[in-house]
């Protein structure tokens, strides 16, 4: 027997209809989210203290995977502590977490104090790095976690971590809109993020993904402060003909039609690939790279908006 | 599978067990409430009906990789073309990406919507012998973001197994968002009861996907999943203009072909970055009859091939 196909809506998770709304019938979360709705969180004053000492926090999102988050987190990460931020790396990617080998603190432990976790500051740049990466005993090491638990442990790299006195916090995320991402707001929400950066490929296909992340961040009003387009173009290191790999408009298109600013295209690098792999500082190793030069600008661009 | 979950704190008594949520173990634990209520060791009625319907689905590919972006929704839509075009076969694609479903733009079906009958949800037919069924057809809007926690994307999946009147298929492919997380602990869990069901892994060249993919593996081993190979996608990129090829994304450990020698597994094929590939995926059109002398076709058909024979072998 089949049962009738229902209009999708949204799950009320994260507000006072959690596990009450008609839409929770037959979940399989309904009692956990029913028993647990009523509570005020206790650690929500420690969360609170922790985050007003970070200036800004800045979230990566994409919704589609792939399309160069971590990569773009990394950047603008670098830059500012070239500029001399203070700044800070969170990365909420649990099953697949990268920052550890950008930011070149993969064979680092994270050193479990009495006041909470120490991020491990990396060597080329003096950036402060969480992630779950850095847990792990080996890269092999697969965390196969379904959602509570991965929330528990995000909600511990903000109240457990002495992240101390930031300019900067950029945190990346996992493709999807799902735990992490409504776990990530739920705790920002009282101190209010700065914004999220959307990143995608030039591709149509991550058009349609990453506009659900855009609608996303309007249903849970964060603020966007703008889009980057990944991957577009790559230069025939033979011939210099650049292509359009991922073919084209993906950026120009979401930025028009939800009214965000495009904050600018970013090319496919292969000179900095390597660089990347070995958690190099990009900016130092290649002052003028195409990618680099393209992240400048639109650094500038995000300082414009957060100073307003 | 054993009723201590994956991810459960050290001597967790076991969702089944007597002392489930009330152990000493359990204090902490996310989970604790539904497991001290009881409903963890209530047996769920779905699994006969998910039974029941997989028993006319013969052979079940799940595409993983772990790492986004490299090409699983690709691989998935191509491989399906690729099984389907021996015109007596069935194959159906299932597109469990609940936040970033892809297959309904890949395979041409955006406008689609799912009908409901008697005998279940109808799937969208998109050739004689190729169906698809995806929460994108699904939703209001085009652009309908999915917010939804692990227990609800779990409940979807399950009724998509559940009330999909699939028919007798030869093929289902199963399309996975990145990851090893909730949707890929469930859906394991409802194929592995209706064998035979392989999983293929896709990666592209550069240590930073080998990274996720690795981990990929090992939660294929500790669930038990037979891998059929690896698939390198994106391994060059010939250029139009010049035709040299380059590594697009330097393979500096060796790429799919040392992951697949340190894994012990076989690597199904190396599949180039075609432009062209990218357009069609974004057009819904069928690369492998609009360009059948690209090598990238003959790759695709040849990983098909090997699939046919892999399951050839387990019956």
């Amino acid at each position: 027997m089949s049962h009738d196909i229902e209009d999708i809506q949204d799950c009320p998770a994260d507000s006072r209809l959690a596990g009450h709304a008609p839409v929770c019938k037959g979940c399989p979360g309904q009692s956990l989210c029913s028993s647990q709705d009523s509570q005020a969180d206790p650690d929500q004053e420690i969360i609170e203290t922790r985050l007003k000492a970070i200036r800004h926090k800045i979230l990566i999102l994409s919704g589609k995977g792939g399309v160069g988050k971590s990569s773009i987190a990394v950047m603008l990460s670098q830059m500012l502590a070239n500029d001399g931020c203070k700044v800070g790396v969170l990365d909420i990617d649990i099953c697949g977490p990268s920052i550890p080998k950008l930011l070149s603190v993969e064979d680092q432990p994270v050193i479990d104090t009495q006041w909470g976790w120490k991020p491990i500051v990396s060597p080329h740049s003096n950036i402060k790095a969480l992630s779950v990466g850095s847990f792990l005993a080996s890269d092999c090491q697969a965390v196969v976690w379904r959602g509570p638990r991965k929330t528990a442990l995000i909600r511990r790299m903000i109240k457990d971590t002495l992240w101390g006195r930031l300019d900067d916090l950029i945190i990346d995320t996992p493709p999807g809109t799902s735990d992490e991402h409504l776990t990530i707001l739920k705790l920002l929400a009282s101190t209010r993020p700065e914004g999220a950066i959307i990143v995608t490929s030039p591709q149509k296909l991550s058009a349609g993904v990453v506009s659900r992340e855009i609608r996303f961040c309007q249903k849970m009003n964060v603020p966007i402060l703008g889009i980057i387009q990944n991957m577009s173009g790559y230069t025939c290191p033979c011939c210099s003909e650049v292509t359009e790999i991922f073919s084209d408009g993906a950026g120009e298109y979401l930025a028009k039609k939800y009214g965000v600013p495009l904050l600018g295209s970013v090319p496919l690098d292969t000179s900095i690939l390597k660089a990347q792999e070995k958690g190099s500082n990009i900016e130092n190793m290649y002052p003028n790279s195409p990618f680099g030069v393209s992240m400048r600008q639109i650094l500038k661009k995000i300082q414009k908006v957060l100073e307003k | 599978m054993s009723s201590v979950p994956e991810n459960a704190p050290e001597h967790c008594p076991g969702t089944n067990s007597e002392d489930a949520g009330k152990a000493s173990a359990c204090a902490g634990c996310p989970n604790q409430q539904i497991c001290s209520s009881g409903a963890t060791r209530a047996p769920d009625p779905d699994l006969d009906a998910v039974q029941e319907r997989l028993s006319s689905v013969k052979n079940k590919i799940l595409v993983l990789s772990g790492k986004g972006g490299v090409g699983k929704s690709t691989v998935t839509s191509m491989i399906a073309r690729a099984l389907a075009l021996d015109e007596s076969k069935e194959v159906g694609i299932l597109d469990i990406d609940i936040c970033g479903p892809s297959q309904p733009r890949v395979m041409g079906a955006l406008e689609e919507k799912v009908h409901s009958s008697g005998a279940g949800w109808s799937p969208i037919y998109v050739g004689e012998n190729l169906a698809v069924m995806s929460i994108g057809f699904l939703l209001n809007s085009k652009d309908d973001a999915v917010i939804w926690r692990g227990p609800k994307k779990n409940g979807m999946i399950k009724q998509f197994l559940r009330d999909v009147d699939w028919g007798t298929l030869d093929y289902l492919v199963v399309d996975t968002p990145p990851g090893t997380s909730d949707e890929h602990l469930s859906i394991v869990q409802y194929l592995s009861s209706s064998p035979p069901v392989a999983a293929i892994i896709v990666t592209t060249p550069q240590e930073v996907a080998l990274l996720d993919v690795r981990k990929e593996i090992t939660f294929c081993r500790k669930v038990n999943m037979p891998i059929i190979g690896i698939v390198e996608n994106m391994t060059t990129f010939v250029c139009p203009k010049c035709k040299t090829e380059t590594a697009i994304f330097p393979p500096t450990t060796g790429g799919g072909k040392q992951l697949a020698a340190d894994s012990n597994l076989q690597l199904l094929g190396q599949l180039p970055l075609d432009p062209r590939i990218a357009r069609s995926c974004d057009n819904g059109e069928n690369f492998l009859t609009e360009e059948p002398t690209s090598p990238a076709t003959a790759s695709y058909k040849s990983v098909a091939d090997q699939i046919v024979k892999f399951f050839e072998g387990q019956s």
